[in-house]
């Protein structure tokens, strides 16, 4: 995945980070963002279609050489909530799936979820651990 | 002659694709923690997470095997084993089954202590008005008992409960029968700090099974400065009746507490080194907290939760130190967590639990019959703050109580699951959400985690057991487990928390 480019601006009172919206979407920015907001006013500026720069200006005096780590982090940052985004997209049907099994079992859901929860791959062996985890073996 | 062996691939090969199950993931200590939906964890090679995201992992390797061993990724020649996983996430949500288990009943406001950042707001020790009177305790251990739990602890507090202890005698017969008839298991705690405790009372507790949770706050000079009494003699009488305690009701039958006041942060060996002088085996290194008397006086008492972390990991490193030396203490907090993270298994901490133990864990009857959603919502409605007043045992029913608005809105907020910088935590399974002190610290339930005490006490916390977990020293982790496998005091002390 290809970093967002990070410009260190001679104003030492603020920092310009800026995002490929290719690359790192609306909410992952969002989420980034959210977690600077206690240390910095985060500014968000639409350039054009594919660019957005992110003003990071310190809520405290911070020195040139922490406003530059703070760039560089905010940058990792944002690669790693694109990352998570991608593999909740991945998994958020299986993880709907897991959760909807695990408390249909547990006696706190009135109705029982729609769907299939066979594990279809266990079933088919002889020893799977469906079969011994199966309601009738316990 | 050496032997040949087949190569692993004839026996298990390489599946050309795989498929992710849920994780999340942090970078700690230039590596990536990943934990998936049941709280299993691994540290991987940084870029890990992304060939992961990518599905561009080389499959014949050790890392795939652990991945897939642990619920991380699933191919053709496996299976997603969600039974397995499903019964796992069960195991770990459990305490959001079976109903309301801790109930704990005010019996009095009235206190001869004058602690500055009391949890309660106590009234002078002669004010008779502020006892529960019989016909609320009736009502609040019919409440109690309407609970589904299948097990109950009834828990006595103040104020001081030993001066309402009519009022103690009067609530645990009446409890005990009705439990009975309805075929609940009953703990009894009382929370007491021992000043006017005597051997008739002690012998009371000991023929009805009640066990003590007691505060003791460290060494003479420090307890003794958090806790003023006529007298200046609170460790004293806490000591004494420690001893006494424990001489009629058994060594097992006595915890105790600390509350870290500003006065305590540069004293945490001197603290933990008290606990083991008086042969206690638990401590719980716990900040003061931020209601009560505490708000109040927090130029006095109150302190930067920075500060708490550096007394913490000074406190731990201690305790590592005396378990090494040969005697057993566990730091509770740690303990706690340990257990989310080591093991399938939940906590019985209400602070501590997702959805929020308040309320759905823990019921508290004040000594008016008011019900509140945990001890810190009663303290913020004695600074006039009734958001989490949730009914009065004399107008509600445990249903009306839990589908009013006060325990709706509660709920909402309640699954750090659905909370803005929770739900991608990697930490998320090992925390929660704690609506209560959000709404007392940030004045909304749902709190800014950036900004949150709670979030960098527990994202501290939790990030430093996991560098003693990827340190894998062998002693210091015998020491972990020992406290994860547990003993009964560590329990009833998280219990009373």
């Amino acid at each position: 995945m290809d970093q967002p480019e990070s410009t260190r601006t001679p104003d030492a009172s603020h920092v310009v980070v800026q995002i490929d919206r290719t690359v790192i979407s609306a909410e992952a920015l969002l989420k980034t963002s959210y977690w600077f907001s206690r240390d910095f006013v985060c500014e968000i500026r639409n350039q054009d279609d594919k660019l957005v720069e992110v003003y990071l200006t310190p809520r405290s005096p911070m020195s040139a050489s922490d406003l530059a780590s703070a760039q560089d982090a905010f940058a990792t940052s944002a690669i790693d909530f694109a990352l998570r985004e991608k593999i909740e997209a991945k998994t958020s049907g299986i993880r709907d799936l897991l959760l909807a099994k695990a408390f249909s079992e547990s006696g706190v859901l009135e109705d029982q979820p729609a769907g299939v929860f066979g594990d279809t791959i266990e079933e088919t062996k002889s020893d799977g651990m469906f079969k011994i985890l199966d309601g009738s073996n316990r | 002659m050496a032997r040949v062996f087949y190569p692993l691939e004839r026996f298990a090969p390489s599946p050309a694709t795989f498929r992710l199950l849920p994780f999340r993931f942090t970078r700690l200590n230039g590596k990536e923690l990943l934990v998936n939906e049941a709280g299993e964890f691994l540290f991987v090679p940084s870029g890990t997470a992304q060939g992961l995201a990518n599905e561009q992992l080389n499959t014949n390797t050790e890392l795939y095997q652990d991945l897939k061993a642990k619920h991380f990724v699933y191919d053709d020649s496996s299976s997603p084993l969600l039974d397995v996983l499903a019964t796992k996430v069960r195991t770990k949500f459990d305490h959001i089954c079976g109903g309301t288990k801790l109930h704990i009943f005010v019996v009095t406001l009235r206190c001869e202590h004058s602690c500055e950042y009391c949890q309660v707001s106590r009234q002078t020790a002669t004010r008779g008005e502020f006892d529960m009177s019989t016909s609320t305790a009736d009502r609040a251990i019919a409440m109690m008992m309407d609970s589904p739990a299948r097990a109950v602890t009834l828990e006595i507090q103040g104020g001081e409960p030993l001066l309402a202890f009519d009022v103690i005698q009067y609530i645990i017969p009446r409890a005990k029968k009705l439990a009975s008839e309805k075929g609940k298991e009953l703990d009894i705690v009382v929370c007491t700090n021992l000043a006017c405790v005597t051997d008739d009372i002690l012998k009371y507790f000991r023929d009805e099974g009640v066990k003590v949770s007691t505060s003791l706050d460290g060494p003479a000079f420090l307890h003794n400065k958090n806790r003023p009494r006529p007298g200046h003699n609170s460790y004293e009488k806490a000591i004494e009746g420690i001893e006494r305690s424990r001489a009629i009701l058994g060594m097992e039958s006595v915890a105790a507490l600390m509350t870290t006041t500003a006065a305590s942060l540069d004293y945490a060996a001197e603290i933990v080194d008290e606990y083991v002088r008086r042969e206690f085996h638990s401590i719980f290194l716990r900040p003061i907290s931020p209601y009560g008397f505490a708000v109040k006086t927090r130029h006095r008492t109150g302190y930067e939760m920075g500060r708490f972390l550096d007394f913490y990991k000074k406190g731990l490193a201690h305790i590592l130190k005396v378990n090494r030396g040969g005697y057993r203490i566990a730091e509770v907090y740690t303990q706690i967590l340990l257990t989310k993270i080591l093991t399938p298994h939940g906590t019985r901490y209400v602070d501590m639990q997702s959805p929020a133990g308040e309320a759905w864990n823990v019921l508290v009857y004040n000594y008016d019959g008011d019900v509140y959603a945990s001890d810190e919502s009663r303290m913020l409605a004695e600074m006039n703050d009734r958001t989490f007043r949730l009914g009065n045992v004399h107008k509600d029913t445990r249903r009306t109580l839990f589908t009013g608005d006060p325990a709706l809105q509660l709920f909402h907020a309640s699954c750090n699951q659905a909370l803005a910088g929770c739900s991608d935590c990697a930490f998320q399974s090992y925390c929660a959400a704690d609506p209560v002190y959000h709404h007392s610290t940030q004045g909304d339930m749902y709190g800014n985690r950036p900004s949150s005490g709670f979030c960098s006490r527990n994202m501290e916390v939790i990030k430093q057991l996991f560098s003693i977990i990827e340190e894998n020293d062998r002693e210091t982790m015998r020491i972990l487990w020992s406290w994860v496998t547990g003993e009964r005091a560590v329990k009833e002390v998280v219990e009373c928390a």
